[in-house]
């Protein structure tokens, strides 16, 4: 790779010199023959350097590294009993607003804990009151990326600016997905049983993912067998935009289904935000 | 000692330059599928769009001379 990198430099470099000298003889001996090839060489030669390549790895690296951590996360949360609704922690939840993390309650109906009990143990891993566990996600990272090449924060963003922004930063900014489309649904009210403490609130609206193509269908493939990581905390891709929508709306944020299509192309995920920003 | 290109010739390589610019930006666009190509689309279409303004500008230039020789 350093070699090729060196070689198109090397004759970016001999380009533009061979242009310069053409040009400067052109002048000399008066000959547009000789100006149009300095003209076109010396140009191509600057395009050449400034037109350079960006650092890529190959996708076959990327799919081998990945896997392992989401496998390992899987065995932790299965081992350790968590059976609780995984959900996204709006930014008011952290004393440091960019935090991005997952909550976990170690029983299957749990209510949410508070701002305040989660800020007491915000850098712990396991929450002793409610008994729970605070993660961060594996999208944490890709959804600081998004807020880099956004030049923007999420916590300062709404949901309209995601519905607008994300497609142009997967599709053609980052090269995530050939496609993404995003829909919010009408606002649902959930009629509550009077023997369940559920982490879902009785109001929310969902919002609608439809992800085409998405560079990690391997992943995805592989992780549908990892019962804690799909559909729950989600792969790298659809865990980021958990985070995403979690910071932009100031609500908590849960996966309530992840489909992917027959033919492994397509990516459905439904987002539940609950309640309203604060 | 003249430089021999004219200013329309300029113009002339300026807009044969910006064609195989954007074509060749639109070309490796994701829309229309991976091509492989590993450079940096972002400052291939700059490129490409400086080269389109700077042509333009040599037509404005040529329109207000014909405008004013008239």
């Amino acid at each position: 790779m350093r070699i090729r990198m060196g070689m198109r430099g090397a004759t970016s470099g001999i380009m533009l010199l061979l242009g310069i000298v053409a040009l400067l003889t052109s002048i000399v001996y008066t000959s547009s023959i000789l100006a149009f090839i300095g003209l076109g060489l010396a140009f191509w030669g600057a395009i050449l350097l400034y037109v350079e390549p960006e650092e890529h790895i190959k996708k076959v690296i990327l799919d081998a590294s990945i896997l392992p951590p989401l496998t390992t996360l899987n065995q932790i949360i299965q081992e350790l009993g968590y059976k609780g609704d995984v959900t996204y922690l709006p930014p008011r939840y952290f004393q440091n607003p960019e935090n991005s993390k997952v909550y976990i309650p170690k029983q299957k109906d749990a209510y949410l804990p508070t701002p305040e009990q989660i800020q007491r143990c915000e850098n712990q891993t396991f929450v002793k009151s409610p008994q729970g566990i605070l993660l961060t996600p594996p999208g944490a990272e890709l959804t600081r990326l998004f807020e880099k090449r956004l030049k923007t924060s999420f916590n300062k963003v709404d949901l309209n600016y995601l519905q607008q922004n994300l497609p142009r930063l997967f599709i053609e900014d980052l090269e995530i997905a050939e496609n993404l489309e995003m829909e919010i649904l009408p606002r649902q009210v959930l009629a509550r049983t009077s023997d369940s403490s559920s982490l879902v609130q009785a109001e929310y609206y969902t919002v609608h993912v439809r992800i085409t193509d998405p560079i990690c269908r391997e992943i995805c493939e592989e992780s549908n067998k990892l019962i804690h990581i799909c559909g729950r905390i989600g792969c790298p891709i659809c865990s980021s935009i958990g985070c995403a929508l979690t910071k932009a709306t100031g609500a908590p944020v849960m996966i309530e289904i992840a489909q992917t299509s027959k033919d492994e192309k397509t990516i459905e995920v439904d987002y539940r935000v609950l309640g309203i920003r604060s | 000692m003249d430089f021999p290109l004219s200013f329309w010739d300029i113009s002339l390589w300026l807009a044969v330059t910006a064609i195989i610019l954007l074509i060749t930006s639109e070309l490796i666009s994701p829309y229309y599928g991976k091509t492989n190509l590993l450079i940096n689309k972002k400052r291939l279409r700059n490129v490409a769009l400086t080269i389109s303004i700077m042509f333009l500008i040599t037509v404005a230039i040529r329109i207000y001379e014909i405008i004013i020789s008239t």
